[in-house]
């Protein structure tokens, strides 16, 4: 049996394993993992075919990155959905230092300028930048939701609007570059990182694999501290209104589980419904707190 | 009354406020003065709109219409930051800020005014808390104590008025009568104090004047007047 058709099989086989697992131990996670497994197939096929024509026609690599960029903001976005313009926010935080340090390696020669360096390059650090988007976002705007009362309370004492929000910004800024940091450093002990082992198995020698490798994670530091930056800043310019005065946004929308309310009192048998986490939406957003 | 026709009151002066929160309005037509050296009581049942009103003054809430005077000044004119330092808030939840008593205390006052012990220990005093309380965590307090603390920090900050949205709810009676002191000997040193609260009885001890607000609207008067008639609910 030719390597490329094992590695289908078992790869396949590992997937049909898990899910087999999953029904046994009724998790009602089979479904979830077959589907997950079938669109990582299908979505790498694609990828695949579309990388060799971008390698056949460069041009084609800005459309390839453009829908990179696009895709990533959109899964960022759709984590701080609660506030207004989040789109164009990840649009901003993800596009600017991912694309920006792309073309700073290119410009200095880290890479050569072709599409088989420049996607899978820029692939990462728009991922990097992604994830570091998403963890300051989404930890932001449930600050901005559920600490609300912390930011009213410096704002009454007299506090701007963006001062009062500072201490929620930098604590979501740090909490999202802890993945960042921990891979960092844990590089080579703990876990291969992915650009290592795809260079070592694409036959590439451990010393050059580790060389681009470094240079992608150390990249990425400064990528993901931008993106993490702006979207902080991006964020807090959203969220503040005229008259120093903060957006009330609804409570944890989409950011953690949803509230659950029992009503069993006067029934035999307990009723559960999810309650969507909204508070009472005053005329410029603000909430009631009478 | 409009404003330009308003007599100066020296502290708040509120004029045909109006909010409405979608269909429902919250408040309607609310006029009433809040004058320095006096405690003001807005009465009300929880959700009928006593946070509401109060944000109104500091501007933490913009109303729809009607004018908030300060001084005989449009608060929509004053900078929000110095008008938030002249009328301090202290709101229903005690927020604590990281750190101790002491940086609660001082948090955004000038170095001198933090290096100054004595204020900051006069301000527990007021709030009914020992100087021992000023290098606690602030996180480890408990509730009481931490109403007492946001009180306290609002008293650093030497506020013309103090807004104060109810004030006694985590407190026994003991230590809420204390404040209910401390707040009408502020008073009657000069301070202008709105107080909300559900509490008509707490209202009656420490008011000058009650503002009770039914169905949004407003009815001024004393809380002895109030007491006798129709409740506020």
């Amino acid at each position: 049996m030719s390597q490329p058709l094992t590695q289908i099989l078992a790869s396949a086989a590992f997937a049909l394993a898990a899910a087999w697992l999953a029904y046994r131990q009724r998790l009602g996670l089979s479904r979830s993992l077959l589907i997950a497994a079938v669109r990582a197939a299908a979505q790498l096929a694609l990828v695949g075919l579309l990388i060799a024509l971008v390698f056949r026609v460069p041009a084609l690599a800005i459309a390839f990155v453009a829908v990179m960029v696009l895709t990533a903001s959109l899964t960022a976005g759709s984590r701080m959905r609660a506030l207004p313009g989040s789109r164009r926010i990840a649009v901003g935080a993800i596009a600017l230092p991912a694309l920006g340090a792309t073309g700073a390696l290119l410009a200095v020669g880290a890479f050569t300028a072709t599409p088989r360096a420049t996607i899978p390059t820029a692939g990462i650090l728009i991922g990097g930048a992604m994830l570091a988007t998403t963890l300051t976002g989404r930890r932001l705007v449930e600050g901005l939701s559920d600490g609300i009362d912390e930011i009213e309370a410096r704002l009454a004492l007299g506090d701007r609007a963006r001062d009062a929000v500072a201490p929620l910004s930098r604590r979501a800024i740090s909490a999202a570059l802890v993945p960042l940091i921990d891979q960092t450093r844990s590089a080579g002990l703990v876990t291969l990182p992915g650009t290592f082992v795809g260079l070592v198995l694409g036959g590439a020698s451990p010393a050059t694999a580790a060389r681009v490798q470094l240079t992608v994670l150390l990249t990425l530091l400064l990528v993901q501290l931008l993106s993490a930056l702006l979207t902080a800043e991006l964020v807090t310019r959203a969220a503040t209104l005229p008259g120093e005065r903060v957006r009330a946004l609804p409570e944890s929308v989409g950011l953690s589980s949803p509230r659950v309310e029992c009503r069993s009192a006067f029934r035999n048998v307990p009723r559960c419904r999810v309650l969507p986490r909204h508070r009472e939406q005053g005329p410029s957003g603000e909430d009631e707190h009478a | 009354m409009s404003a330009a026709t308003a007599a100066r009151i020296d502290g708040f002066a509120v004029r045909g406020l109006h909010l409405a929160r979608g269909q429902r309005v919250v408040l309607r037509d609310v006029s009433f003065d809040a004058p320095k050296g006096t405690v003001t009581a807005l009465v009300a049942p929880s959700g009928a709109g006593k946070s509401t009103l109060l944000r109104c003054l500091n501007r933490l809430l913009v109303p729809q219409a009607g004018t908030v005077l300060l001084d005989g000044e449009d608060t929509a004119e004053l900078e929000p930051c110095a008008l938030r330092r002249r009328a301090g808030l202290v709101g229903q939840t005690p927020v604590m800020l990281p750190g101790s008593v002491r940086e609660n205390l001082a948090y955004g006052l000038d170095p001198a005014a933090t290096a100054d012990e004595p204020r900051l220990v006069q301000a527990l005093a007021d709030a009914g808390l020992d100087a021992g309380f000023i290098d606690r965590p602030a996180a480890e307090l408990s509730g009481g104590e931490r109403a007492r603390v946001a009180l306290a920090r609002a008293l650093t900050r030497a506020p013309e008025l103090l807004l104060l949205d109810e004030p006694t709810a985590a407190l026994d009676a003991t230590v809420a009568r204390h404040v209910g002191a401390t707040l009408t000997a502020l008073a009657q040193a000069g301070l202008g104090v709105v107080v909300a609260t559900h509490d008509l009885p707490f209202a009656a001890e420490i008011a000058n004047r009650v503002v009770a607000l039914r169905d949004g609207a407003a009815v001024v008067g004393t809380a002895a007047e109030l007491l006798t008639s129709e409740p506020p609910a």
